[in-house]
C-alpha cells in the first residue's frame, strides 16, 4: 500500500497544530482581558484631575471623612461632591490648569468623571459603615493612600481576600479611634484583635454566611 | 385540556364530594373530578417537558452541547467599566446609599391612600403605606404597589403632540391664548371632561374656570365610580351624604354585593378593621354576603349566598320586611330561603347598634337607600356607619356632554386624564362623536385611544412627579409632593389649567400652596412643612348628623323580578388593570387575578352549571349579545358564580395602551350601557366553537399536601382549642440540627386574616427586582413571583367556601433543596435562612424539583430587562438582578434583615422585634404576615407561632419549615345549622 499522505503534508499538519495552539492561547488571553479588572493591582490610575491623596492626606492633613462623608453611615463611603473641592479651591490654586475640570463642573460645563479604582461585582453587597464601626481601618483595604500621588488598588478584592479577614478578623482589627489613621500598628495584634472581637461584639460564627454579602 | 365534558366534570366532582368526609380542598374543577388526564399533567413535574420527551438521542446531545457552550460564553463577563460622577453639590440631608422616605398621597382605583415613597439617591423605587394616614395604617395593596412601575414605564407620553406630530408646550401656550380670546367673556362652546376630581386644588380651579367662563361646562366621568351610592344617599337623605364605615365596631355585617375589601373606596382601612374583628380570641364578627360573582369580601364570608345581581334587591326587600321596616313589602322569590332571611334578620336585630348593612356599587340606588334605612332602623347610624356631607356637584355628567356633542355645541373639548374613546358606555358613542369636535385637547399619561383622536395631546406628569393634593374617602386630605422632577415634558393638571386660564401663577407648587394658604388662612411655612412631613394636611372631619331617612322611595320601588332562566351579565372593574388605566403595567398584568388566577387577560366568568348546560370548557369562546351589540369572550368556569349570571371584567381589549397592554383580552365596554352600567339583564350566549388558551395559574406549583389550608368554625375551636394543632408533630431526623445563630428568623401567615388581595406578591416584586415573563411564559408555568397566593375551594362547586394562601419560601430547617444542589448554591445560614447564592447557581433545577412547596423560580430566559434605561432606575439597588439560568426564591427580604443587622450591630444592641418588616408584611392590609425572631418568646411572630391555630405545611415530610400558617376560622350562624 502506498503512502496515503503526501510527504509535504507534515508541514501543514505542524502549522495547523501551531495555529490551533495560537488560537487557544489568544482565546485565553482575550478571556483574561475581558474578565479581569481594567487596572492591575498597584497600578496608578490616571484621572481627569490628577488628584493626590498623598498631598491632601499627608501634606494637608485632611481626615478621610472630610470628603468620604458617608463612610460611617452608609454602604458607600461616598465620592465628594464638587462643592467639597471648591470649599478650598475657590480660594487656593484658583487658576491651576489641572483643576480646570473641577471648575468646569462647578460652573455647569460638563461633569467630572472619575475612573473607578476599587470595584466589586454586582452580586456583592459591601457596607463601609459596619466595617468602620467594628474597627477595620481604611488602610487595611485601601493601603497607604497617604502615600499615593495617584490612587491605586492594593487588594484583589476577590472573595478569598475578603474571607482572610472574615475568618480571622483578629488579625486586622484596630481600635475605633485608629480606624482612620494611616500607618498604625498594634504592638500585639493577636491579643488586641481578640479583645476587640469581644469588645465590639463581633459574631464571628456568622461572618462566613453567604447571606452576609450576597443577596 | 381535560378529556371530560364539563357536565361530567361537575357530575364526578359531586360524586367525589359525596364520598368524602371532612373538608377537602381543591383548586380546579378537574382536580376535584380526579380527571386522569389532569392527574397525568400534574404528575409531570414540568408539564411543558412533554414535548421534549419525543426528542431523539442525537438531537438531545446536540442541544446539550450547545447549552454548555453558550452557558460557558454567557458566564464570561468582566467587571463593568466604572466611572464615578460626583454631585456638584450634594442635597442637604442626603447620604448616597441611604434611602429616604417622603410622605405623599396616591389616587388609585377609585381610592386615595397616604403613602411613603422610598427614594434611592433621588429615584423613587418603592411605595409603603403611611402609618399615620387613616386610609392606610402603613399598608398598601396591589394597585398602589404597582404605581412605581407606572412612573418608570417607557411607554408613557413624553412630549406634546399636535395631530400626532411632536410639538412643544410653547406652541400650545399660543393655542391656549387664542382659546381664551375666542371664548370671550362667556366661554360657551368650551367643554371640559375630567375623571372624578379628588384634588381640592383641582376643584377650586374648576370653580374658577366656570366662574371666569360662565358659559363653559365641566363634566366628570369615571367608568368605575360610586354614582349609585351617591344617588342612593340622595334618595334616602334628600342630600348627598357620604358613608364612612366603622367595621371595627360591627359584630354582624351584611354585604349586599358590597366588596368593601376588594374594590370599594377605603378598602385598605376596611381590611385592617375587618381583620381586627376576626380574631377568635376576642369577640368575632360575622359576615353575610349576597353576591353574583365571588369577590374578596365574599371569600371571607361566614355565609355567602350566590344570587343574580338583580335578585339582591329582591332579597334586600325581603329582609327589610322581615326586620319590620315600615313601608317595605316583600315580593318574594329572591332565591334566598325564608329560613336564611329569618336568621339574618334575627342576627341583625340581636346586634342593634353593632350591625352593619352595606350595599355595593353594582346595586341600583334604591338598594343603597334601603341599606341606609336598615342601618337607621337597626340603630347603626353614628356607630358602625357615619356620614359626611357630600359636595353638591358643579359638574355635569357624560350624558349631558354627549347631548352637547350631538347638538354641535362643542367648540373646544378638553379631556383631562380620561380615556373616553375607550371607556364610554355603548350608548354614548364617544369614539365617533369626538371625531367631529372642532378642537379636541387631551391631557394624559399615555398616548391612548382618546389621544389618537385629539388635535393636541399633552403629556401628564405622574403623581410621583408633581405637586397636588388629594382627599381620601374619609375626608383626610394630603398634599401630594413630587419625588422626582418630571422625567419627560409632562405638566400637572394644575399647571395645565393655569396655562389655559392664563393665570399669573403657573408653577405647580405655587398653585397648590396658594390654594392651601387660602384654605388654612394664615398657615405659616412651618405648618406647610409639617403637613408634608406627616403626609396629612387636614385630618378627617367629624361626622355630620344625617337627616332622618325618607322612606317614600320604598313605595314606588318594585325591583323587577327576572325570569328564573334569564341570563344576566354583570360588569366589574378588573382586580388588577381596573378600568383599563393600568393596562400597560406588566406587574399588574402578570399578577394572577384574585379568585380566577388568570393573568394577562379577562374572561367571561360563568357558573359550573351554566358551563354544563352549554358544554363549555375553560377558554371556549362564546358570543355575548345584548341590546344589539355583541362581543366574543373566552369563558372561565368560576365556582361560586351565581347560576344564571355571567361576569365580565372591564379594562381589557385596549387598542393603544402601550407595548405591554395593547390587544389583550376583550373589551367589555361595548355591552355596557349607561342605564345598566353594572348588570345587563337578558343577555344571550352562543358558542363559537373556537377556543383560546388562557394564561391561568390556578393549577401551577401544585403541592402534594393533603390539607394545605385548614379551616375550623369558631364553635369547633371553642370546644376543642387544640383541634388544629394537635396533629403537629416533629418527627425525629437523622439530619444534623442547623447551627443556631443569634436569631432565628421565621414567619407566620394568618389564613384567617388573609383576604387574598395579592398586595404581597406585587410588593415582593417591587422590592426584589422580580421580572415579568409574559403570557406565553405564564402558560408554561414560568411566572416568577416569589410569594404566590394560592386559592383553594372547599365544598360544592356551586357555592364553595374560598380560601387564600400566600406561599413564600418556607426556609425549611431541613431543606430538601440544599441536599441536591451539586454546587452548594443553596445553603443555610446561621440564622436559619435558606439562602440562594446566585453567582454559584449553574441552573440544574434539581432544587426546584426537590422542593415540596414549589416555591423556587427559575430564569428560563433572560427575563430581567437589562436594556430599557427607565426600568433600571426602578430597581432596588440592594438586591441582585438575576440573569438567565439562575434559580431564585423568597429570601425573607434578606436585604432588610442585613440592613437591620448592620444598624443594630453598629449600635451594639440586639435587633428589636419589629425592626425588620418584610416587603410582603409591610404591604399586607390585614397584617396577616408576621416576621421576626422565633427564638425570642416575646416577639410577635413567636406569639403567633404559639397560637393553637398554628400548623406547618407538609410537616409530615419533616422539612421543619420556618414559615407557619394559622388556620382560618369561620363564624357561621348556629341558627342556620347545615343550611349555611
Amino acid at each position: 500500500m502506498g503512502q496515503i499522505f503526501h510527504q509535504g503534508i507534515g508541514l501543514y499538519a505542524k502549522l495547523a497544530l501551531l495555529g490551533l495552539a495560537i488560537v487557544i492561547g489568544a482565546a485565553c488571553f482575550a478571556w483574561r482581558g475581558v474578565v479581569t479588572d481594567p487596572h492591575r493591582i498597584a497600578e496608578p490610575v490616571n484621572q481627569p484631575v490628577p488628584f493626590s491623596h498623598k498631598h491632601h492626606v499627608d501634606d494637608v492633613g485632611l481626615d478621610c471623612r472630610f470628603c468620604h462623608t458617608g463612610v460611617e453611615s452608609s454602604a458607600f463611603a461616598g465620592i465628594p461632591p464638587v462643592s467639597t473641592c471648591m470649599t478650598c479651591h475657590s480660594q487656593l490654586f484658583t487658576d491651576a490648569s489641572m483643576l480646570q475640570p473641577v471648575r468646569d463642573s462647578w460652573n455647569g460645563k460638563g461633569e467630572l468623571r472619575w475612573n473607578r479604582i476599587n470595584q466589586l461585582p454586582d452580586f456583592v453587597y459591601f457596607n463601609h459603615s459596619i466595617h468602620i464601626a467594628k474597627g477595620v481601618g481604611c488602610e487595611s483595604c485601601h493601603g497607604r493612600v497617604d502615600q499615593m500621588p495617584l490612587t491605586r488598588r492594593v487588594a484583589t478584592l476577590n472573595m478569598s481576600w475578603c474571607l482572610d479577614c472574615h475568618r480571622a478578623p483578629q488579625n486586622y482589627l484596630r481600635p475605633r479611634e485608629h480606624v482612620f489613621d494611616m500607618g498604625w500598628h498594634a504592638e500585639n495584634q493577636q491579643q488586641l484583635g481578640l479583645d476587640l472581637v469581644r469588645k465590639y461584639q463581633i459574631n464571628t460564627s456568622r461572618m462566613t454566611d453567604c447571606s452576609l454579602c450576597h443577596r | 385540556m381535560s378529556s371530560l365534558t364539563p357536565s361530567s366534570v361537575l357530575g364526578q366532582a359531586r360524586k367525589r364530594l359525596q364520598g368524602s368526609t371532612g373538608a377537602r380542598f381543591w383548586r380546579a374543577l378537574e382536580e376535584l373530578a380526579d380527571d386522569p388526564v389532569f392527574r397525568r399533567e400534574l404528575g409531570d413535574a414540568v408539564p411543558q417537558l412533554a414535548s421534549v420527551m419525543s426528542m431523539d438521542r442525537r438531537h438531545f446531545l446536540q442541544l446539550l452541547g450547545a447549552s454548555l457552550a453558550f452557558g460557558g460564553l454567557a458566564a464570561c463577563s468582566g467587571p463593568p467599566g466604572g466611572k464615578l460622577v460626583p454631585w456638584i453639590s450634594q442635597p442637604n440631608g442626603m447620604t448616597p446609599g441611604v434611602p429616604q422616605f417622603y410622605a405623599t398621597a396616591l389616587a388609585y382605583g377609585g381610592d386615595v391612600l397616604g403613602v411613603l415613597v422610598e427614594s434611592r439617591d433621588g429615584r423613587p423605587t418603592k411605595l409603603e403605606g403611611n402609618p399615620q394616614h387613616p386610609a392606610s395604617f402603613g399598608a398598601t395593596g396591589p394597585l398602589p404597589q404597582a404605581a412605581v412601575l407606572e412612573l418608570w414605564d417607557p411607554d408613557r407620553s413624553q412630549q406634546p403632540l399636535h395631530r400626532g406630530h411632536a410639538d412643544s408646550w410653547d406652541a400650545f401656550a399660543q393655542v391656549a391664548a387664542k382659546l381664551r380670546m375666542d371664548c370671550g367673556q362667556d366661554g360657551s362652546g368650551l367643554y371640559v371632561l375630567s375623571g372624578r376630581l379628588q384634588s381640592p386644588t383641582s376643584m377650586a380651579q374648576r370653580d374658577a374656570l366656570l366662574h371666569r367662563f360662565p358659559g363653559a361646562s365641566w363634566h366628570e366621568y369615571e367608568p368605575v365610580a360610586d354614582d349609585n351610592a351617591e344617588q342612593g344617599a340622595q334618595l334616602a337623605f334628600g342630600k348627598p351624604m357620604v358613608s364612612r364605615y366603622h367595621i371595627e365596631h360591627a359584630d354582624v355585617i351584611l354585604s349586599l354585593e358590597a366588596d368593601f375589601l376588594g374594590d370599594m373606596p377605603g378598602r385598605v382601612a376596611h381590611a385592617r378593621a375587618f381583620a381586627g374583628r376576626r380574631d377568635p380570641s376576642s369577640p368575632m364578627s360575622r359576615l353575610y354576603v349576597a353576591e353574583a360573582t365571588p369577590s374578596l369580601t365574599g371569600s371571607m364570608a361566614d355565609h355567602r349566598w350566590t344570587l343574580r345581581s338583580a335578585d339582591i334587591a329582591v332579597f334586600a326587600r325581603e329582609l327589610a320586611t322581615e326586620l319590620g321596616v315600615n313601608g317595605s313589602k316583600a315580593i318574594g322569590g329572591s332565591g334566598v330561603s325564608a329560613a336564611r332571611v329569618k336568621a339574618v334578620a334575627a342576627d341583625l336585630l340581636a346586634h342593634r347598634g353593632s350591625s352593619l348593612v352595606m350595599a355595593g356599587e353594582s346595586q341600583p340606588p334604591p338598594v343603597h337607600a334601603l341599606a341606609h334605612v336598615l342601618n337607621e332602623h337597626l340603630g347603626n347610624a353614628g356607630k358602625t356607619v357615619d356620614y359626611l356631607e357630600g359636595n353638591p356637584r358643579s359638574s355635569g355628567n357624560l350624558a349631558d356632554l354627549c347631548m352637547a356633542l350631538r347638538r354641535d355645541d362643542v367648540e373646544t373639548l378638553i379631556v383631562l386624564e380620561s380615556n373616553i374613546a375607550y371607556s364610554a358606555p355603548a350608548d354614548l358613542p364617544f369614539a365617533e362623536l369626538l371625531q367631529d369636535v372642532p378642537q379636541l385637547i387631551h391631557w394624559g399619561l399615555y398616548v391612548d385611544e382618546t389621544a389618537a383622536l385629539a388635535d393636541w395631546h399633552l403629556p401628564a406628569t405622574h403623581t410621583l412627579e408633581n405637586w397636588s393634593d388629594l382627599r381620601a374617602q374619609d375626608g383626610t386630605t394630603s398634599v401630594v409632593q413630587p419625588l422626582i422632577a418630571p422625567l419627560y415634558q409632562g405638566r400637572s393638571v394644575h399647571e395645565l389649567l393655569a396655562l389655559l386660564m392664563g393665570d399669573t401663577t403657573q408653577d405647580g407648587l405655587s398653585i397648590v400652596q396658594q390654594h392651601w394658604q387660602a384654605t388654612l388662612g394664615d398657615a405659616d411655612a412651618a405648618a406647610w412643612q409639617h403637613s408634608l412631613g406627616r403626609g396629612i394636611a387636614l385630618a378627617a372631619p367629624a361626622a355630620a348628623m344625617p337627616p332622618p331617612t325618607q322612606r317614600e322611595f320604598l313605595a314606588g320601588w318594585q325591583p323587577a323580578r327576572q325570569p328564573d332562566d334569564a341570563l344576566e351579565l354583570t360588569f366589574r372593574p378588573d382586580p388588577t388593570v381596573w378600568d383599563g388605566r393600568y393596562a400597560n403595567n406588566g406587574w399588574l398584568q402578570e399578577l394572577p387575578k384574585p379568585l380566577t388566577q388568570l393573568t394577562w387577560s379577562n374572561a367571561a366568568l360563568i357558573s359550573p352549571a351554566l358551563a354544563a348546560t352549554y358544554a363549555l370548557h375553560n377558554g371556549d369562546v362564546i358570543t355575548l349579545e345584548h341590546g344589539g351589540s355583541k362581543l366574543e369572550a373566552p369563558v372561565w368556569i368560576m365556582p361560586g358564580q351565581a347560576g344564571r349570571s355571567i361576569t365580565v371584567h372591564l379594562g381589557y381589549g385596549r387598542r393603544a395602551a402601550g407595548r405591554v397592554g395593547s390587544n389583550l383580552g376583550f373589551d367589555a365596554y361595548p355591552l355596557r350601557s349607561s342605564a345598566q352600567a353594572w348588570a345587563a339583564q337578558g343577555v344571550t350566549i352562543t358558542k363559537t366553537g373556537r377556543s383560546v388558551e388562557l394564561a391561568g395559574t390556578q393549577q401551577h406549583f401544585q403541592m402534594e399536601a393533603p390539607a394545605p389550608v385548614r379551616e375550623v368554625t369558631l364553635a369547633q375551636l371553642m370546644a376543642e382549642p387544640d383541634i388544629v394543632g394537635r396533629d403537629n408533630v416533629t418527627p425525629p431526623s437523622f439530619y444534623p440540627q442547623q447551627p443556631p445563630g443569634e436569631y432565628a428568623w421565621g414567619m407566620t401567615v394568618d389564613l384567617n386574616a388573609c383576604i387574598g388581595c395579592k398586595g404581597c406578591s406585587i410588593a415582593c416584586q417591587a422590592e426584589n427586582n422580580i421580572p415579568v415573563v409574559g403570557a406565553d411564559q405564564v402558560r408554561r408555568e414560568r411566572e416568577m413571583h416569589w410569594i404566590r397566593v394560592d386559592r383553594y375551594y372547599a365544598g360544592s362547586p356551586e357555592n364553595p367556601s374560598i380560601h387564600h394562601q400566600p406561599v413564600p419560601c418556607m426556609h425549611c430547617e431541613h431543606a430538601p433543596c440544599e441536599l441536591v444542589c451539586p454546587v452548594g448554591a443553596t445553603v443555610h445560614d446561621q440564622e436559619g435562612l435558606n439562602v440562594q447564592v446566585y453567582n454559584r447557581c449553574i441552573g440544574t433545577r434539581f432544587c426546584s424539583n426537590n422542593c415540596p412547596y414549589k416555591v423556587r423560580r427559575f430564569n428560563f430566559l433572560q427575563f430581567s430587562d437589562l436594556t430599557t434605561e427607565s426600568l433600571k432606575a426602578q430597581r432596588n439597588p440592594d438586591v441582585s438582578v438575576r440573569n438567565r439560568g439562575v434559580m431564585e426564591k423568597c429570601t425573607y427580604c434578606i436585604q432588610r434583615i442585613e440592613e437591620a443587622h448592620i444598624t443594630a450591630d453598629k449600635a451594639q444592641r440586639r435587633i428589636a422585634d419589629g425592626d425588620i418588616v418584610t416587603a410582603c408584611q409591610a404591604a399586607c392590609p390585614t397584617q396577616a404576615i408576621r416576621f421576626g425572631d422565633i427564638s425570642d418568646p416575646h416577639s410577635e411572630v413567636a406569639k403567633a407561632k404559639a397560637s393553637p391555630r398554628r400548623y406547618d405545611l407538609l410537616a409530615e415530610l419533616n422539612t421543619r419549615p420556618r414559615t407557619s400558617y394559622l388556620a382560618a376560622v369561620r363564624n357561621p350562624n348556629p341558627a342556620l345549622g347545615d343550611d349555611a
